[in-house]
This record gives C-alpha cells, sequence and structure tokens, in this order.
C-alpha cells in the first residue's frame, strides 16, 4: 500500500510500525525512547506526527499504518509540538555540553538545532539531582542530563533479564537508579552508555579521553569470539601522539547482535593499541633459515579467510606442515552473544582443511627444530624449548624468538571471516597510516 | 432530592456487621441474579444506561460485554483508589455499607464470567480498607464467596501505596502486577484492560454497589431517577466554604445551586458563593455566575466548559484567593505525576514553580504567558489523561479569573 508522508507517497505494508516506515525512507523523526530493537514505550512523546482525521497529534511509534494514511512531520503544528516538548526535555537539562562527552553525537543537541533554537524560559532555579554515580560495570551516570526514556532500564529488564536498572521518584523527580544494594553488572552493561540517546549515562573507559567529532570511523568485525558482531571502529591520531583505536560501538545487524556487544568484545578494542615495540627482523635471514631445515607452522584461527588461504599458499608452497588449535574457553560463552569458541575464523580453518589435531601437532613439533607461528596467540613455550621461532605477530611480543615479523592487526587491514552460523562478513580496514605491513605483502616478499 | 440507592443503608448502625446487613436486605438481588443468564445481566446493565462513576463517565455495559467476549480466565478489578481532591463517597460505601459492594462483585463477576476479583483501595485508606476485610471475611464465612457459593467468587484486597495515578485504571493494573504505577499506551481498538495479558474489567467501587439495585429493580427503575443520557444516581459530595460539607446521594440532574444551598447548608458564614470546581480537582473551576442554571449531569458540565467528573464539588466563597487555590492544585499534581512521559513530568513541576512567583507578587507578564504555553503542552500530548486534567485547570482559572493573577504581577 501507499502512505502520504508530507505530500510524498511512500511504498509500505498495512500495519507496519509509522516510526519504522518513516526512518526507514529518510524522514527526520526525533525520538528518544523508541529504539529499534527496545521497541516502542512511548514517554518521550519526541516522534509526534499529525496524521489527518485525528484531532490530537499520535506518536509515531505506537501508529501502525493504515490503508489512506496521510501524515505531516513538518507542519507548523506539529513543529511547534515538537519544539514545546523538546523545551520541556532540556528544561531542568544542566546545558554542560562543555564537559559531557556525548557532545557531537548528542540527540538532545542534534534535535535542539532542528527544531528548537529557542531561549529558556525557566525563571526558576533548575531542579538538582544526582550527578557522577558510579553505576558498576565502568559506567557513570549523571540523572540531570536524563531524559527519562528508560532505554537502559528496559535493556536491563527485557534484553539481559537481569533488572538491575530502575526509575525510582516521581514527577521532576523521577531519575534513573540502581536497585539498593545492587550495582550495573552482568557481561553486556556497557550497551546502556551506546543506548542512551543523551549524556546521562558515560563510559569510564572512554570519558574524557576523546571529543567525538575529532574520531574517524570504520566498519569493522569483533574478533573477540566466533559470533562476529557489526561494529564501527573508532580511532584518530591527534598531535604528537600515535594513532590509536579510542573505542568499539555496535554497528547494528539484526541477524547477528542487532543492536548491541558485550562488554568483552567492546572493550577488546585495547589490544589492537597493543603495538608492536621489538625491532622487526631481517627478510633475508627467514629465506636462510627457510632453505634448510625442518619446520612446522601454527595459524591463528582469528586470520581473515583472505591470511588463511595465503598461509595455506606459502606452506604448501615450501612444504611446511600446517596446523591450527582453536581458541576455547568453556566458561566464556552464553545463550546470547558469546561462543565458547573464541576464535573468529574457525570456519575457514575447517574449510581449508589445516590440521586441527593437537596429538599430529604436538608429535611434529617435536619432531621440528622450526616452528613458524603465524600469530597464534596460545603457542606454550614448555612446547618451544630448544626450537627456533619465527614469530608474526600483530600485537607486542615479550619473548625474544630468533625472528619476529610485524604484521597488521584487523583493523589495520581488510578482509572477510566467517562466523559460527556460516555467515560471510567483511571488515575494512582503518586510515591509519604508519601500519604494520600487511601479511599477505610479507608473505610475497618471502617467496 | 436525596434519593438512596447506593447510600439507603449508610444511616443504620454497624450495617458493616453481615447480620444487621442480612435484615436490611443485603444479597437479596442474588436470587434474580442466578435466574438469569449472564448475557442477560449485561443487557440490562446496558438498557439501564449505568454510566462509570469514578469519573469517565463511559457506559458500564460496553465495558462489562468487552470484557465477556474474551474466553478464558477473567478478572475484575474494582478501583478504590480514590485519591481525586474533593472526593470521598466511595470511603463511604467501604466502611458503611460493604455488603452492598460484594453483591455487586458477585453479580458483576458471575455476567462476564469471572471468578477472581481484586479491589485496590487507596493506600491511605487502612481503616476502611479493614472493615472492607471484615466484611468479606463474613461473606465468606456465610458462604456468599469462595468455593462454597452459590457461584464462585474470591476478593483479594490490596492496598495501594499512596499515589494518585494508581486511580487510572493501567496504572492500577501496573501497580497490581507489582510494577510501578504508570499508565499504560492506550490500545488501538476498543478492548478490554489486561490483568497479567488476561482481560479485565475495571470499575469504580460506586459503579460496582449500583448493580444490585438495576439486577433486583431491572434497569427501567434505575432509568425513573436522573436524565435521558445520565440514568440513575451519583454520591455527589461537596465540601469547602460550606456549612455542611458531606455526601448526599441525588439523582443525575439536580440543580448545582440547589444541592449546595439545601444539602451542603449554603456558603458558610453567609459570604457569597465566588466559584465552584465541580467534580474533584480535576475539572476546570466555574464561576458563580455561570452555574446559575447547571444541572449536575454529564452532558450539562460538559457543555459549560467543564466536567461532572466524580462529582466532588468544592465551594469558594468570596474570600478565597484564586491564586492559592491554584497553586494548591498545581502543587498537588506536582506532587502526583508520575514521572513517565516528557509534558507531564516537567510541566507539572514548572507550573507549580510559576505560581509560587505569583503567590510572593513577584511574577512578572511574561510568567503568566509561560503558565499558558506550559498548559498549552502538557494538553493532548500524554499517555494518560492527568497532565491534560492539569492543563484544563490552568486554563480554566487564567479564563475565569485572570485579573488576580494580573494582581500578583510586580
Amino acid at each position: 500500500m501507499k502512505l502520504l508522508v508530507n505530500n510524498t507517497s511512500i511504498e509500505c505494508a498495512e500495519g507496519d510500525l509509522l516510526i519504522e516506515v518513516l526512518l526507514s525512507n529518510g524522514v527526520n523523526v526525533p525520538h528518544f525512547c523508541y529504539h529499534e530493537d527496545l521497541g516502542c514505550d512511548g514517554n518521550c512523546r519526541m516522534c509526534m506526527v499529525e496524521i489527518k482525521g485525528s484531532k490530537r497529534p499520535q506518536i509515531a511509534c505506537d501508529t501502525f499504518v493504515k490503508e489512506g494514511m496521510e501524515v505531516s512531520t513538518i507542519s507548523d503544528n506539529i513543529s511547534e509540538v515538537k519544539r514545546s516538548i523538546l523545551e520541556l526535555e532540556l528544561l531542568n537539562h544542566p546545558v554542560d555540553c562543555a564537559i559531557c562527552d556525548q557532545a557531537g553525537e548528542c540527540k538532545l543537541q542534534d534535535y535542539y538545532m532542528d527544531y528548537g533554537l529557542y531561549d529558556s524560559k525557566l525563571s526558576t532555579p533548575k531542579t538538582k539531582k544526582g550527578k557522577h554515580i558510579d553505576l558498576g560495570s565502568s559506567v557513570m551516570l549523571d540523572q540531570e542530563r536524563c531524559v527519562l526514556c528508560t532505554r537502559c532500564v528496559r535493556f536491563t529488564s527485557d534484553i539481559t533479564k537481569t533488572g538491575e536498572l530502575g526509575v525510582i521518584g516521581r514527577g521532576d523527580g523521577a531519575r534513573i537508579a540502581v536497585a539498593p544494594n545492587r550495582e550495573l553488572s552482568n557481561d553486556y552493561a556497557m550497551n546502556v552508555v551506546e543506548l542512551c540517546p543523551v549524556g546521562a549515562l558515560t563510559s569510564k573507559d572512554f570519558r574524557f579521553k576523546q571529543r567525538v567529532w575529532f574520531l574517524d570511523s570504520t566498519k569493522s568485525i569483533c574478533h573477540g569470539c566466533s559470533r562476529g558482531c557489526n561494529i564501527d571502529i573508532d580511532y584518530n591520531q591527534t598531535k604528537y601522539t600515535a594513532e590509536k583505536v579510542h573505542r568499539f560501538r555496535a554497528r547494528r545487524n539484526n541477524k547477528i547482535n542487532q543492536s548491541f556487544l558485550c562488554d568483552y568484545g567492546r572493550l577488546s578494542y585495547k589490544e589492537l593499541n597493543d603495538t608492536f615495540t621489538l625491532e622487526v627482523s631481517n627478510i633475508e635471514d627467514f629465506k636462510k633459515i627457510l632453505n634448510d631445515e625442518k619446520k612446522i607452522a601454527l595459524v591463528s584461527p582469528s586470520f581473515s579467510c583472505e591470511q588463511l588461504q595465503g598461509v595455506y599458499d606459502f606452506c604448501k608452497d615450501k612444504k611446511i606442515s600446517l596446523f591450527s588449535l582453536k581458541y576455547y574457553d568453556d566458561n566464556f560463552g552464553d545463550e546470547w552473544l558469546k561462543t565458547n569458541d573464541m576464535s573468529s575464523n574457525f570456519a575457514s580453518i575447517q574449510n581449508l582443511d589445516i590440521s586441527t589435531n593437537k596429538e599430529d601437532f604436538l608429535a611434529s613439533i617435536a619432531d621440528s627444530n622450526i616452528v613458524i607461528n603465524f600469530d597464534h596467540k596460545y603457542l606454550k613455550t614448555k612446547y618451544l624449548q630448544d626450537k627456533r621461532v619465527i614469530q608474526f605477530t600483530s600485537s607486542s611480543c615479550e619473548k625474544n624468538y630468533e625472528l619476529v615479523y610485524a604484521i597488521a592487526n584487523f583493523a589495520h587491514d581488510s578482509g572477510s571471516i566467517i562466523n559460527c552460523d556460516g555467515l560471510r562478513q567483511e571488515f575494512y580496514s582503518t586510515k591509519f597510516t604508519d601500519k604494520n605491513p600487511r601479511l599477505l605483502e610479507l608473505l610475497e616478499e618471502f617467496r | 432530592m436525596i434519593t438512596k440507592i447506593v447510600s439507603k443503608n449508610f444511616d443504620i448502625k454497624d450495617s458493616f456487621k453481615i447480620d444487621v446487613a442480612l435484615k436490611n436486605g443485603a444479597y437479596s438481588s442474588l436470587d434474580t441474579l442466578f435466574s438469569k443468564k449472564p448475557q442477560e445481566l449485561i443487557d440490562t446493565i446496558t438498557q439501564s444506561g449505568l454510566r462509570g462513576k469514578g469519573g469517565g463517565g463511559a457506559l458500564a455495559g460496553g465495558k462489562w460485554q468487552l470484557a465477556s467476549d474474551h474466553k478464558g480466565i477473567k478478572y475484575l478489578v474494582v478501583n478504590a483508589d480514590e485519591s481525586e481532591p474533593g472526593t470521598f463517597k466511595d470511603r463511604r460505601i467501604l466502611s458503611l455499607d460493604p455488603h452492598l459492594l460484594i453483591e455487586g462483585i458477585i453479580a458483576t463477576c458471575y455476567a462476564i464470567a469471572s471468578h477472581s476479583s481484586y479491589i485496590y483501595v487507596r493506600g491511605e485508606y487502612e481503616e476502611f480498607s479493614d472493615v472492607l476485610q471484615f466484611a468479606i471475611d463474613e461473606a465468606y464465612d456465610r458462604k456468599y464467596l469462595g468455593v462454597d457459593a452459590r457461584y464462585r467468587v474470591d476478593i483479594v484486597v490490596h492496598r495501594g501505596a499512596g499515589a494518585y495515578i494508581c486511580g487510572e485504571k493501567s496504572a492500577l493494573l501496573e501497580s497490581l502486577e507489582g510494577n510501578r504505577g504508570h499508565p499504560r499506551l492506550k490500545p488501538h481498538t476498543p478492548s478490554p484492560e489486561f490483568y497479567f495479558s488476561e482481560p479485565t474489567l475495571v470499575n469504580n467501587v460506586e459503579t460496582i454497589a449500583s448493580v444490585p439495585f438495576i439486577v433486583k429493580n431491572g434497569a427501567e427503575s434505575y432509568r425513573e431517577y436522573g436524565t435521558e443520557k445520565s440514568p440513575g444516581t451519583l454520591l455527589f459530595a461537596v465540601s469547602g466554604n460550606v456549612n455542611s460539607p458531606g455526601v448526599y446521594e441525588v439523582p443525575f440532574g439536580t440543580g448545582m445551586l440547589e444541592y449546595i444551598e439545601k444539602l451542603g447548608g449554603g456558603v458558610k458564614n453567609g459570604k457569597k458563593l465566588k466559584a465552584v470546581i465541580p467534580g474533584g480537582a480535576s475539572t476546570p473551576i466555574l464561576p458563580a455566575n455561570l452555574i446559575k442554571d447547571v444541572k449536575l449531569d454529564y452532558e450539562n458540565l460538559r457543555d459549560i466548559g467543564s466536567a461532572l467528573g466524580t462529582g466532588g464539588m468544592i465551594v469558594l466563597d468570596e474570600d478565597a484567593s484564586i491564586v492559592k487555590a491554584l497553586k494548591n492544585l498545581l502543587r498537588f499534581y506536582h506532587h502526583e505525576s508520575c514521572g513517565q512521559c516528557t509534558p507531564c513530568r516537567e510541566g507539572t513541576a514548572w507550573s507549580d514553580k510559576i505560581l509560587d512567583k505569583f503567590i510572593a507578587k513577584d511574577a512578572s507578564r511574561q510568567d503568566l504567558e509561560v503558565l499558558r504555553s506550559v498548559s498549552n503542552s502538557m494538553n493532548g500530548k500524554t499517555i494518560c489523561v492527568f497532565a491534560p486534567a492539569a492543563s484544563g485547570v490552568i486554563d480554566g482559572f487564567l479564563k475565569h479569573f485572570e485579573s488576580e493573577f494580573l494582581e500578583c504581577i510586580k
């Protein structure tokens, strides 16, 4: 059916949720409480639209499309409604954007520029509420900046079902708080920071570190486990400091992670800043060793499909027996996003038929003089006694191996990985300039 | 003038005790009740034109039908959260004739095929709730309730925690489910309420207490009282600057001034009448000159820009300060807003704070404009009718008594 929005016809199905139709067709609808993965709550009243034949403005998040419906989001009347509601949202807000981490990605700021642009009419003191409250799990709460959209409350009650957060107090004294004698502590707690449309919930890990408008962003995939959650990598380089990744944000993919990430994955960005500090070995040395010794290779099951293919071809060419061992933690997985298989591309190891048999690997390693480690994280030292080790690594390594080659990590490289459900997903390289060479380029030189 | 349908036993000593109540006709409608089919009863209620007496005035028969149309488990919830300022009628039923309410609950449950009923009593009504529980216990003993009754009905009394908004039916159900008392979004099509996802009928105490009379005497005898569109009687109440504040049952359509003069004993100390808030705090105020010919029914009060509400009239005499009266009401709305949706959460508090400036005679002309715009922001943009009611209150005061506000401008 056709829906008439601001006199333009939009194709949709009867019974679709109006706000989803509008947003997916690029119509601006301001909203705080509605979230595509948390659903409608109807408390913020920002998404009001004018519907022909309705006496009063209606909230788009609780309106279902009907045949013949005519909607306006830009009439003078509805703009005035949005302005007046925004005025109330901002009434007791401290307007401390200068010291607020949300500045630059704050919905209150955006909507004020779109629908507000008035001077405050408040002539009485603002309502005081709690500030810098530590909720636990690295999340800080500023109740004065809050618009009470209850996304965070609904996340803990409906999604994680842990129920740590709630609203206490009534009227203008209503505020978000943790339940008495509890703290916000679950494996997905930091999602509330990202869900918060304003600066009320901030991450201890990120706050006061960077202004968001100085950050570049690249589409990527989390490498923390085999789920393959979609992320954005936020990074930058400021004057006189090294290039740095500052955070991962969940990128919506309703087939995998909706809009969420586990805290482990979210904080795994830190590994990307674990820059290589050792002096890198000479390429010629590698070529010399390669010619005359008995050797095996171990490859990381978190390499991209392209890297794995390169390593596989290289080893085949040089007649090196290749192994891989799964990263596995029995206690890591849960019934939602986290999986016990903590290698991000184990499916490709199986596709290439690379041996993952530990007994075979141990037998082969005993029989070899040289071990080439392609960035496998858990190669134990006890297997490496009296072996000559050639280490390809994307993160710093303390061991003084005979030869060490730095390679680009997944933020510096592009490629694809296959997740636990067999979905192949692309990730892209950040615009970093001083990155380590990509593994495939190195292997090319070694040939 | 006084017409005793619901209040017939109010003057009888110890009428809350079952023996006294039985002597005075309690449970006498049950024989007629069980001789009829449930649908016949719903039709009777629809024909009687019985309207919800909690303030909204919706036709009871329609709500019963919606609940009855659903199959499976059903609940009846009796709204005894009487929190509207100026309203104190339901407590009379709870404490003076609880068996009438129980009889009404049995009839209503039978009509909608429900076996479980909850009475949600306002938290502050502890003593009335105790009387009610005593009566329910006696009704169980005499097998009017419970497994051994002719029709099984169980009644649970639940006391609220003292929030005005829990008188709103969907917030009441949220509260009864153990959640914060937040009103729910309105359904898109006519539907009953839902308690733990099961269809539920929510009616006011007085509505249910009116049912036994209709069951016993038929729809027509109920229609003998009141007006065509507002049939029957209501426990009207009067308070404020009158000589005999109290609850007096009269038919709809009674003259408001006549009620205040004859039953309320007229304005205290022979003062002149200034204004009346006609049906609980949430109905817009009416100045004396507008109410000369007003009849107490839903249509009449709506037509002159107010509402019948709960029928609890608040009388203000010539000495009453309109500004202080509005401040009093706005402080109430500020305190009782549940805080769920934005216009109400911020608007009620803001308007209350602005009134402080008027009280201190420190207001500016702009404050008056801001008050008007806040009122506008609260109207028609919220989940429930709490903020629109507050908005109507402000608009009513400013419309009829603007001069008193202008006097407070420095």
